[in-house]
């Protein structure tokens, strides 16, 4: 049946904005920070056999996380096994794709009786009982000590809440107002999809509903495929490796990545990913799978709102049991370093294939927690916060300085002025980390120098980072990416360099300093052929010296200088010219 | 008397009524090469005697266009030490999830120009760290001698103590009499430090260009005979007189759309319908806001291209679709419509002025929605041969359609791209459009009030007297505003009622005395405080009342209760046994004007004309077939006509759409309601 192409845009533009109205209701229900905040989660709306029509994401990557879990949702009840009204619960990491804390929480949509649709969404819950508060445990050795489980469990069956179950879970969890708050956001959020759907049923019929989906499918998945089709056939190959997973120290696991393009075919094979991680590093198989869509879909198109045309595209596979695909009882709470590798490796390998396509990698994740508790004395607190750092260099320009990694999505930094409000901490420096690394025709972005005073004692430092020993790399000839470190300067003058990650640093006294220094973004091109305009700026701007550009770049220090002549005549005609 | 001038991007309307007499007068002018010339032009054009005008109302884009397009003053940034790059750093999220190539603003003010100097104020207004005069003196002679005549000033935590950022002041104006100089704490007294450093900053960048602006037009306004005073339009919908505008250009970036606002509000009183969803559709975007229990909606700040701006100002949510939004057909095959546009240069097809790429404009005239002999009263004529074959070669071949049905397409997909984004607006800010009526304002915006109104659940929806010119007309119906906020960080005790009242005074205070020259006949102070539960980072605004400030603890209570209605209203629950707290209290004083009368429109009688004066043939729905819809003019409507659909209500600037299934009645004020018939 085939659908005029107006009906069939009216309706992909009311799947979409249901999608942005299901986020909007989520963000303004939610009770928690990480949701209202930080949105970490993601909104999908699917059609009955759980292939995503709609799409409302912070995260990219959950997106491609939340199909497969509705998939496998109907194998266990089969497409006859839901009822109006049920609510189902799911985090089991090899079905969900990422870590317990990001549990999906998913609904069945009917119309005049019949399965129509699915709401979904996957957000990181305040607490899901885990041997850590709030999740992200650095060291577990398996998936129970990570907290509750839900195997595809209905918290409401045809409309009846399991009492036992939401009982079950508010005792198991350390923030139970915040869970519960939540828990009624997200089926707000999820009945509200429910409704514009049913809305679209009743004007368009199922069938014409459905048949423009399925268009809409097509045209989605034609259009990507062109644009893999532009993409020179050819194998390609991307690795990167971590510095450790968190127990086994002394262990480089590797992530590699084979990307074989064949016409309008994509293959992404994981073969050569070393096996399942003793630490929780490890990064689920279905979210591979998503991060590899977002991947593509990001150097293909951009421009558009992700549906299941854009999932299907990409063949990916990887051994069993590996890092890339773990298997129960695998730990995988912090995921999020592998993460951040699986998509930068694929990056890696297109880089070969479309080098000007490709921007060069960021620094890799960078996040402290500063928290005291259990001191009689003194008052409780947590500060925690992600720190920006460099971006990578585009073919075309250099990258961005002072901004979050790329696997932190829309999230921003938090302002100082309020966390010296709201903390004992008083912030000496927020400023550019301009290091002599991520050199190329166009450079990384600078990391930022964060660097706060402790102003009461007691404190204890903990710092989330990875790849400073194993930095990311520069593409096309550029420089690899910087090294993020953490200097601590205790008030007798002291000073002790981190560069890993590192868990209660303390108890630390009023006055102690921590300078936190992110990495700057991988190079792009042979820096020999930067613009010596380009340096003049950086010279201008105050990052380098002549000197020091001309030792760092292999730039010529006269070529260098005559530029700088120009640039500081041009900046005086300005001047005058007001 | 009253005259009000909006200057826009492409037009300068002028709306002069005389009490009078009841005239209202209007005029027109291309906003094109010396505005004030312009505007002179526009007044003598208008007849009007502005000798003995007492008040002439200005709205302006200039600020507005000065951040967008960049263009502005060299500006120098000095900050406290360790902290230059602030402005740079900005947030660092990543904004467009899919874009590999993302990135922030960037800063206005390049980093040779930002400079540090020693000094720190702690959180709590402590000096930790005295000013270092020396180091002061030195950054600002580097950056004067690099040609900077703007300087702009954001210490850390100056919003908790601002001592050092006005000895600063004291110092360069006493070295550097000729530069701008222009103080975070002067602008805004909140914390955040990078919103606030941009604030300060795109007020040192526009500054010297609109105050320069804002002297001429006084001078050939004076030149004129006019010896009133000149006052402009600011972003919250309240006027202020030009030395402030002049010395805080940021607050009246978004000058241009409140007109509207504020004219519709005084209509929402009026015709007494409180709750009103704002549509005013021009040439390139569709502003939308909302006016609940009969007042407008306001946030604390905006921002223009990722460049926030921490001012007060009317809620307005711009979307990128208008009569001259560019039509195309996407990589997979989706025909859209916006949000690029083809601007007044060169404009649609079918005004010949060069455009090629087809707009909505051109499917509207494909379908028949006009009669090109009087368009626009003659001022256009329209080219619907170019139109059609634009749309028939570059959509609808492809589409395998019609050219009529690939413009009724056209229309389709704007007007539920449009009922889409009402749709967001209302719900994100916590309302239900069922509540609501609508609103259609600006040339365009009739055109589609027949289409909203099937697609979306308002009530009606509402086309005022007008349209094309009403947001000139609502400037007339302003009061004098000055707004004051401060950070202030409170728990719910005690405490809290002394707290209140030192700072609601020292507010009260400051913007009575600003106001004490306007013309303003009475004074009302509101009071609001920013509340939120203890630990979450989203405040919500709520009024407090003057009894309330003067006691110790009566008021809380009170405050308590109406921040969780509010906070029950936008997130549908409470949390009843949390903590509450205080983050900042905000003060508006209003200085009010008399407003403009409002004539009635008399009940028809036998020697009236019949509004009805032919019929057009219009290609419509979604099968684009022919429909005869009944012309009227809407000159010779009176009120209590009712006009049931399908119908066109013309002006000569102006087209109103009544759908089949709608009736259209008239208002004692001659406002059109379209309602469904049941």
């Amino acid at each position: 049946m085939s659908i005029d192409p107006i009906t069939r845009q009216v309706i992909r533009n009311a799947l979409r904005a249901a999608a942005g109205e299901m986020q909007t209701s989520l963000i303004k229900t939610a009770h928690s920070p990480l949701i209202y905040e930080v949105q970490d989660f993601g909104v999908a709306l699917t059609d009955a056999r759980g292939r995503l029509v709609g799409e409302g994401a912070a995260l990219a990557g959950f997106l491609g996380c939340l199909p497969p879990t509705i998939q496998k949702g109907l194998e266990v009840f089969g497409p006859d096994g839901f009822e109006e009204g049920d609510i189902i619960l799911a985090n089991e990491p090899y079905d969900t794709g990422t870590h317990i804390s990001d549990t999906v929480l998913y609904m069945p949509v009917f119309f005049e009786g019949r399965l129509v649709a699915f709401t979904a969404i996957m957000a990181h819950w305040a607490d899901i009982g885990a041997f850590a508060p709030g999740g992200w445990c650095p060291s577990t050795t398996d998936v129970h000590q990570e907290g509750l489980i839900f195997n595809h469990l209905k918290l409401y069956d045809a409309g009846r809440l399991n009492k036992e179950m939401l009982r079950l879970i508010l005792r198991n969890v350390r923030t139970p107002e915040a869970v519960n708050g939540d828990l009624n956001g997200l089926i707000a959020s999820c009945n509200t999809g429910a409704m514009r759907f049913q809305e679209l049923c009743r004007r368009y019929g199922v069938e014409t509903l459905n048949g423009a989906i399925e268009e809409i499918f097509e045209n989605s998945e034609a259009r990507m495929r062109r644009e893999v089709s532009e993409i020179p056939d050819g194998v390609y190959h991307g690795e990167a490796y971590l510095d450790h997973d968190g127990v086994e120290r002394s262990k480089r696991h590797r992530i590699a990545a084979t990307v074989t393009i064949r016409g309008s075919e994509i293959e992404i094979d994981f073969d050569g990913s070393d096996p399942v991680a003793r630490g929780p590093v490890n990064h689920p198989l279905v979210g591979t799978r998503a991060l590899c869509a977002t991947v593509l879909k990001c150097v293909t198109m951009p421009d558009d709102a992700t549906n299941d045309g854009h999932l299907r595209v990409a063949t990916v596979k990887a051994p069993r049991n590996s890092i890339v695909s773990p298997e129960y009882p695998a730990p995988c709470d912090s995921y999020g370093y592998v993460a951040e590798l699986v998509e930068y490796v694929v990056l890696k390998a297109l880089a070969r294939a479309i080098p000007h396509r490709i921007p060069a990698p960021s620094y890799q994740m960078y996040a402290y927690h500063l928290v005291r508790t259990g001191e009689s004395e003194h008052e409780p607190f947590i500060c925690a916060e992600p720190v920006d750092g460099g971006g990578g260099a585009f073919p075309f320009d250099d990258g961005p300085s002072g901004i979050m990694f790329l696997g932190n999505g829309d999230a921003p930094n938090s302002p100082i002025e309020i966390l010296e409000a709201s903390y004992p901490v008083r912030f000496t420096r927020y400023t550019f980390n301009p290091e002599n690394r991520g050199v190329g025709k166009y450079r990384g972005g600078f990391g930022v120098i964060r660097e706060l005073m402790v102003t009461e004692d007691k404190a204890y430092l903990q710092v989330s980072t990875e790849n400073n020993a194993n930095p990311l790399w520069g593409l096309a000839g550029g420089g690899d990416a910087g090294r993020s470190k953490t200097v601590v300067t205790f008030p007798d003058g002291a000073e002790h360099t981190f560069d890993d990650r590192v868990g209660d640093v303390g108890p630390l006294e009023a006055g102690t300093l921590i300078s936190m220094y992110t990495a700057n973004g991988g190079g792009w091109g042979d820096p020999g052929d930067r613009d010596p305009m380009r340096i003049a700026d950086d010279v201008v701007n105050g990052f380098f010296t002549a000197e020091e550009a001309a030792g760092s770049y292999g730039v010529d220090l006269g070529r260098i200088e005559e530029a700088l002549r120009q640039r500081r005549s041009e900046m005086s005609e300005v001047k005058h010219a007001r | 008397m009253r005259l009000a001038v909006d200057v826009g991007g492409t037009f300068i309307d002028f709306v002069y009524h005389d009490e009078l007499t009841g005239e209202v007068r209007t005029e027109k002018v291309r906003s094109a090469g010396t505005l004030s010339g312009r505007l002179v032009e526009g007044i003598r054009a208008l007849g009007a005697d502005i000798t003995s005008l007492p008040t002439i109302v200005h709205g302006s884009t200039m600020v507005l266009n000065s951040i967008v397009q960049e263009k502005g003053a060299r500006v120098g940034l000095i900050t406290t030490k360790g902290f230059r790059d602030v402005l740079e750093l900005a947030r660092g999220n990543r904004a467009e999830i899919y874009n590999l190539f993302y990135k922030q603003a960037t800063p206005l003010v390049p980093r040779y120009l930002r400079m540090e100097v020693s000094e720190r104020v702690d959180f709590r207004g402590v000096v930790v760290e005295p000013l270092d005069e020396q180091e002061l003196i030195a950054s600002v002679e580097t950056l004067v001698a690099q040609g900077v005549v703007s300087i702009a000033l954001c210490f850390l935590n100056a919003y908790a103590n601002p001592e050092h950022e006005l000895q600063a002041t004291r110092l360069i104006g006493k070295l550097y009499p000729d530069i701008f100089v222009s103080i975070s704490s002067d602008i805004v007294r909140e914390r955040r430090e990078f919103e606030r450093t941009s604030t300060t900053v795109l007020n040192a960048f526009t500054r010297p260009r609109f105050s320069g602006y804002l002297d001429q037009v006084g001078r050939r306004l004076a030149e004129e005979g006019f010896s009133g005073a000149l006052t402009v339009m600011q972003s919250t919908g309240g006027i202020t007189s030009t030395e402030i505008a002049s010395k805080v250009p940021v607050r009246v970036v978004q000058s241009g759309p409140a007109g509207g606002v504020i004219g519709a509000t005084r209509l929402s009183s009026l015709i007494n319908q409180g709750n009103m969803v704002v549509g005013d559709l021009g040439g390139t975007t569709f502003d939308v806001s909302l006016i609940s229990e009969g007042q407008y909606s306001e946030r604390s700040d905006v921002s223009i291209n990722r460049r926030p701006i921490m001012q007060p100002s009317i809620d307005i949510v711009s979307i990128g679709a208008g009569g001259g939004s560019i039509v195309s057909i996407d990589e997979e095959g989706g025909l859209r419509v916006g949000p690029e546009s083809a601007q007044a240069e060169p404009g649609p097809i079918c005004y010949g002025f060069g455009g090629t790429q087809i707009t909505l404009t051109d499917a509207l005239v494909t379908l028949g929605y006009f009669d090109p002999a009087v368009y626009m009263g003659g001022r256009i004529a329209l080219d619907t041969n170019s139109a059609e074959a634009a749309i028939k070669n570059q959509i609808a071949s492809h589409l395998g359609l019609s050219s009529e049905e690939a413009a009724s397409g056209i229309v389709r997909i704007a007007t539920t791209n449009m009922a889409y984004a009402i749709r967001q607006v209302t719900i994100e800010r916590g309302f239900d459009p069922r509540e609501f009526a609508m609103l259609c304002i600006g040339g365009g915006c009739g055109l589609f009030a027949g289409g909203l109104l099937d697609e979306l659940e308002f009530k009606s929806v509402i086309v005022p007297n007008m349209p094309a010119v009403f947001s000139a007309w609502g400037l007339l119906n302003a009061d004098y505003r000055e707004d004051v906020s401060r950070t202030l960080l409170t728990s719910l005790d005690d405490k809290t009622g002394p707290l209140l009242a030192d700072a609601f005074g020292e507010m009260e205070e400051r913007t009575r005395a600003a106001l004490a020259t306007t013309t303003a006949a009475s004074i009302r102070i509101e009071r609001f405080c920013e509340m939120r539960y203890t630990g979450q980072a989203h405040t919500i605004k709520v009024s407090v009342f003057a009894d309330e400030i003067s006691s110790e603890t009566t008021g809380l209570a009170g405050l308590r209760t109406r921040f969780e209605e509010a906070y029950a209203r936008q997130y549908r629950h409470i949390l009843r046994d949390s903590p509450v707290e205080i983050t900042a209290v905000r003060l508006a004083a209003i200085g009010e004007t008399e407003k403009p009368q409002v004539s009635e429109v008399l009940a028809r009688s036998a020697s009236d004309e019949a509004s009805l004066i032919g019929s057009r043939d219009i290609h419509f729905g979604s099968k684009a077939a022919q429909l005869q819809f009944a012309l009227h003019d809407r000159a010779r409507l009176r009120c209590d006509d009712v006009i049931q659909g399908p119908a066109v209500i013309e002006e000569w600037n102006s087209t109103v759409v009544v759908n089949p299934g709608q009736q259209a009645t008239v208002d004692r004020y001659g406002n059109l309601i379209l309602e469904k018939l049941k």
